[in-house]
């Protein structure tokens, strides 16, 4: 079994995606562009080097990134800190943070086996069995690495370990089918209803998410549907309405919870680290109104029929 | 058993409904009884005195029997405060009883330690002090104390320890490097017990009494401690009969207040008080009410006697229960009465306050005497669960008052039935710092290693922050003294001297190499195990001595007459007339030390990354002009433990079992053994400030690492994996090596903990902790900005509790630095 997926985090004591207690993993690359993303990290396929300045101890005192680069030019300084990669020159080495002794470079990606998974999901088994929780596979489009997913879903099954695949849904759904004899639960995005807009605002649009979606539905797996509630974006009565006739229509209403999440400012320094701009920059948000308004969201989809709440909960 | 069911209201009801979670200022009724608010909210606002009633009746009695034996001089003493000291009835109150001084006012006790009461009355007053500020209340009072004061010198304790100690033992203790510290039973009494409740309650002071006078009466001539044992029993009677009148002291004032009450309900209340009195002036409790409050009384005069703090309460839900039971059966008591006595009695249990010299709260801070734990929940005599109603309503009784005292405790074990695992986690993520969670298998096993029956092990009761001990049975001297491992650990990177300060160029500690000569790993471990040695050594001696100057200056009849076994013997608790004794010394700063061992190994003799010489240098340097090595040894690509890593878990150990290793075996004059021990309560920051940089990352004076939890430099948190990496490596040594307890503290944002899923994961969180025999584990629930709020405005935060390393304190009431080290700790992200 030499099969590996590009992990770029791996999270223990997660409790958000997913029932109990659970360790994620976070799968790099990524097809959408959604523009509030807090895991830029994730876009590229490849093993990423990023630069958290703050924790750069300076040129002056250390420099030993500059002693081993071959292309000293790849690396760009600011204030005798650095600062960023030129990735065009960057040959992805990686001597740099092998040599960085404060943590300032940052490496995200690393191929691993499911075995080398197995062996840190096993230390937290005990966890997984008080609380009903488990593994939890994210990204990132983690179904770019489907079949490492299977691969990985099926030895936790054999050892009796949750299994949960959070998803954007881009894909084919023959890699759904794959992964639907060892997944036990589907997190699922849908992030709007209007294919233009998602185009939009994801780079994307979302026939094939919505007609993956419908599949899984009627393959009757556990399903939990997530809505990220974005300032204008997503977060109008329209977008609202329709996504409730979706899953009344489209799904039959086979869906376990409806999550509403608030948008949250996340990611800032991911993308100060990778050297892109962050787009929500600007995005001024009344927490109070904001917060009243998904509330009141959740009460329409209640209203109609669907069990729904705000947060990643299930109970409430 | 009857009437185990649990109740609605007052039983596994969560209350976040109606009160919410965390803490809210300015919100005035946690409490659903309004007397209990007031009571509360009386206490706060009252001042911190010093009180000069005992220190005048105590000298008066000591000048008076001058030619008596110390044990009658003691008994004498005692009974002369007891009768002679004013006595007070707080409006609404319903159980009386302070320490022969009015409410949060703190008593003088010369018996242990004057001169630094007299220094700091001249030259560093109580009330300009920067916070644990007392204030005397007249110039006709401070001038008192001071010529009163007079009399002691040279009499007490503290001076019988220093003319016997030598330059070797003191070189290392608080008068010197402070490697260790001993300071609180040279200056002050022991403590650290919890009586036989059960007994008391039965029996009543004329019970205890016909007790002593047996014993008495079985003691033979023959016997060649005749005359001291003599001693012993005479002044225990004289002690216990004052008791007795003192308590009767209380019904004419009740009869007389109730005389002239127009309130008819506070009338009753009143009279009914006065009836109490009438029955525990000798007898035993006959109602829950009258046990409430014979508990109450006889729990303050143990601290009037001396003022060893942790005077702990025991399994207070088992031996209360039969009166709680049989008032319900006969219809003269209601669960919501029974509530309110306890949240009573909680508030009144605030009242025990302390002057401690100013070198002790520069470490360990706090006004409260500190350490009463009660105990709630666990198995009983045979091993089952033992949780009943008054488990409950113990917890209840603590997310409604939120005060320092009573330190809660909740037992768990496999059985633990889950409604009490709710309500405890409710009461954890309310976010005011109680309860702590003991774990009955290794502190059961830990109290097995110390010689004790498997039925004397199961009804254990914790005393101080994590001791486990055996009510009735032990005196244990538990916390008796710290011993600051990364200040040792600086004789091994430095040949057994110190790194920089004015005693840097002294041979402190044996030369067991520096990191320059050790030419491999294990030479460096041995260094670590020879230093142990020797300064335990060090440390163990003065430890005698000071035991020995507690027999000699300031034995305790009165508090000994509780233990069947210092009857039976004659001896006196100073004396070792317990069934079981100790001296419990803890370690602390342990992974301080072995993420330093983490970086030496690694860096020096693995990769060779760097020399040792060169790390010595760096540490010397406090780091200075070693930027990259710095931020090496404080990063991810350097082993650190708290991160369920091997490499680092495995050095984690090694210090923990080395600690343990050194101690166990050495005896002590009481019969029995040292006992180790491994936390620091609070006390990592003061001990940081006094010690120089080390290996691990961590500059000079900064804090040490927090009892069994990873390093937090100022660099950076050495653990990065989140709190069941942390449970994990935290479970990697066998916790009943430490047969003096261990502690963990675990700091969670309260949205992780938020809604049903947060409550039951924060369950299955403690459940398989516990299941991987962790001793104990404790969860400050509250959010940084809380604090930071709390640093900036600390009127708006009067009485915001948050968990301080196994005791609780009220946040604006401790050191800035200490602050500062709650604010810093890692928050855990679920």
């Amino acid at each position: 079994m030499s099969i590996k997926g590009n992990v770029f985090d791996i999270q223990r004591f997660t409790i958000h995606d997913g029932p109990g207690l659970r360790t994620e993993f976070f799968l790099k690359g990524c097809p959408l562009r959604c523009k509030w993303c807090g895991n830029p990290e994730s876009f590229s396929p490849i093993e990423q080097l990023g630069v958290y300045k703050s924790k750069c101890i300076s040129k002056k005192k250390c420099g030993l990134c500059l002693d081993v680069c071959p292309q000293k030019d790849a690396l760009t300084f600011y204030r005798g800190k650095l600062v960023g990669f030129n990735y065009e020159l960057c040959t992805n080495c990686k001597a740099c943070y092998n040599a960085c002794p404060s943590d300032a470079i940052k490496l995200w990606g690393q191929m691993m086996s499911v075995e080398e998974c197995m062996e840190i999901i096993r230390k937290d088994i005990g966890y997984y069995e008080r609380s009903g929780g488990g593994v939890t596979v994210s990204g990132g489009e983690a179904l770019l690495h489907t079949d490492f997913v299977v691969e990985l879903f099926k030895a936790c099954k054999e050892e009796g370990i949750h299994t949960c695949f959070e998803t954007a849904s881009l894909g084919k759904f023959t890699q759904f089918e794959k992964l639907m004899p060892y997944t036990d639960l589907f997190i699922t995005d849908i992030k709007h209803m209007n294919s233009d807009t998602h185009m939009c605002y994801t780079n994307v649009r979302n026939e094939q998410i919505l007609s993956n979606i419908k599949q899984l539905a009627a393959n009757n797996v556990e399903l939990i549907l997530r809505i990220p509630i974005i300032p204008d974006v997503n977060n109008n009565m329209e977008n609202i309405e329709a996504t409730a006739d979706y899953i009344l229509n489209e799904l039959g209403g086979k869906v376990r919870t409806l999550q509403l999440l608030s948008f949250m400012r996340l990611g800032e320094e991911k993308y100060t680290a990778i050297g892109m701009p962050y787009l929500m920059k600007d995005v001024k948000v009344n927490r109070k109104s904001f917060t009243k308004q998904i509330q009141s969201f959740a009460e329409y989809f209640n209203s109609r029929g669907i069990h729904c709440l705000v947060g990643t909960k299930e109970k409430s | 058993m009857t009437n185990r069911t649990h109740t609605s209201a007052l039983g596994c009801e969560a209350y976040d409904h109606v009160y919410e979670l965390g803490f809210k200022v300015n919100h005035d009724d946690w409490s659903p009884y309004p007397r209990v608010n007031k009571l509360r909210q009386t206490f706060l606002d009252r001042p911190y005195e010093i009180d000069v009633q005992r220190l005048r009746l105590v000298t008066q009695a000591y000048k008076e029997h001058e030619n008596k034996v110390r044990k009658l001089q003691c008994a004498y003493a005692f009974e002369s405060i007891l009768l002679n000291c004013d006595l007070n009835v707080y409006e609404d109150d319903l159980i009386l009883g302070e320490l022969c001084a009015p409410g949060k006012a703190t008593p003088i006790f010369p018996e242990f330690s004057v001169e630094w009461i007299i220094d700091e009355i001249n030259n560093f007053p109580f009330e300009e002090r920067e916070f644990d500020q007392f204030y005397i209340r007249t110039p006709e009072d401070r001038a008192e104390i001071l010529e009163l004061l007079e009399y002691w010198r040279g009499k007490s304790i503290d001076d019988l320890v220093n003319i016997r100690l030598t330059q070797e033992q003191l070189k290392g203790a608080q008068k010197g490097e402070k490697i260790f510290q001993t300071n609180y039973y040279h200056y002050a009494g022991a403590g650290h017990i919890s009586i036989d409740y059960e007994k008391l309650m039965k029996i009543g002071i004329d019970g205890i009494i016909k007790n002593i006078e047996e014993a008495q009466a079985a003691l033979t001539k023959k016997d060649i401690g005749y005359a001291e044992k003599r001693e012993e029993y005479e002044a225990m009677i004289i002690m216990q009969k004052a008791a007795k009148e003192h308590i009767a002291r209380y019904i004419p004032i009740l009869r007389e207040k109730a005389s002239v009450e127009t309130n008819e309900t506070r009338k009753a209340e009143l009279l009914a008080m006065a009836d109490n009195f009438v029955q525990v002036a000798g007898g035993p409790a006959k109602t829950y009410w009258q046990a409430l409050q014979l508990f109450n009384v006889i729990t303050h005069l143990i601290q009037v006697e001396s003022n060893g703090h942790s005077i702990s309460y025991g399994r207070i839900d088992q031996w209360l229960e039969p009166y709680y039971l049989a008032d319900i059966e006969a219809g003269i008591l209601t669960k919501e009465f029974a509530l309110e006595l306890i949240e009573v009695t909680y508030v009144k249990l605030n009242n025990p306050v302390k002057l401690k010299d100013k070198s002790t709260v520069i470490v360990r801070n706090g006004r409260c005497a500190g350490g009463e734990s009660l105990t709630i929940g666990g198995v009983d005599i045979d091993g089952n669960d033992a949780t009943n109603d008054l488990t409950m309503m113990f917890l209840e009784a603590s997310v409604h008052t939120r005060m320092m005292n009573p330190w809660l405790c909740v037992r768990m074990h496999e059985k633990t039935p889950f409604e009490l695992k709710v309500k405890t986690a409710e009461c954890i993520r309310a976010g005011y710092g109680h309860p702590k969670i003991f774990n009955d298998e290794p502190a059961i096993r830990a109290l097995l290693r110390k010689g004790v029956t498997l039925e004397e092990a199961r009804v254990y009761a914790v005393v101080g922050c994590v001791e486990p001990n055996i009510p009735g049975k032990e005196y244990g001297w538990h916390d008796a003294a710290y011993v600051n491992t990364p200040k040792m650990m600086e004789m091994v990177v430095n040949g057994g001297r110190i790194l920089d300060g004015p005693d840097a160029g002294k041979q402190l500690g044996p030369d067991t190499g520096n990191l320059e000569t050790y030419q491999n790993f294990d030479e460096v471990l041995a260094s670590v195990d020879a230093q142990f040695d020797y300064w335990l050594d060090q440390m163990c001696t003065s430890l005698h001595v000071i035991d020995d100057a507690h027999k000699t200056r300031k034995p305790v009849p009165f508090v000994s007459a509780f233990y069947d076994d210092c009857l039976t013997s004659g001896k006196d608790l100073a004396e070792g007339g317990a069934k079981y004794n100790g001296i419990g010394p803890q370690a602390s700063g342990i992974a301080t030390c072995s993420d330093s061992l983490c970086s030496i190994k690694q860096l020096v003799f693995d990769e060779k990354k760097v020399t040792g010489a060169q790390l010595l240098d760096a540490v010397k340097n406090n780091w200075n002009g070693y930027d990259t090595l710095y931020a090496l040894v404080n990063s991810t690509k350097v082993h650190h433990y708290g991160n369920d890593d091997d490499y680092a878990d495995e050095l984690f150990k090694f210090m923990f079992e080395c600690y343990c290793k050194n101690l166990r075996g050495r005896t002590i004059a009481r019969g029995g053994t040292f006992n180790p021990g491994v936390y620091t309560v609070n006390a990592n920051v003061g001990m940081g400030m006094n010690t120089n940089a080390s290996v691990d990352g961590r500059k000079k004076g900064e804090p040490i690492s927090d009892n069994m939890g990873p390093v937090h430099t100022d660099c950076c948190s050495h653990d990065i994996y989140g709190p069941t990496a942390i449970a994990n490596s935290i479970s990697k040594v066998d916790h009943s090596l430490a047969t003096n307890g261990t502690l963990l503290n675990l700091k969670f944002p309260q949205e992780a903990v938020a809604g049903i899923e947060g409550r039951d994961n924060l369950i299955s969180f403690i459940e398989e902790y516990l299941s991987k025999k962790a001793m104990h584990v404790q969860f400050n629930v509250i959010n940084t900005k809380t604090l930071r709020a709390a640093q900036k405005n600390p009127e708006n935060y009067k009485d915001m509790l948050v968990r301080v390393a196994g005791y609780s304190a009220y946040f604006v009431e401790l050191g800035k630095p200490l602050q500062k080290d709650l604010i810093q700790r890692t928050e855990l992200h679920f």
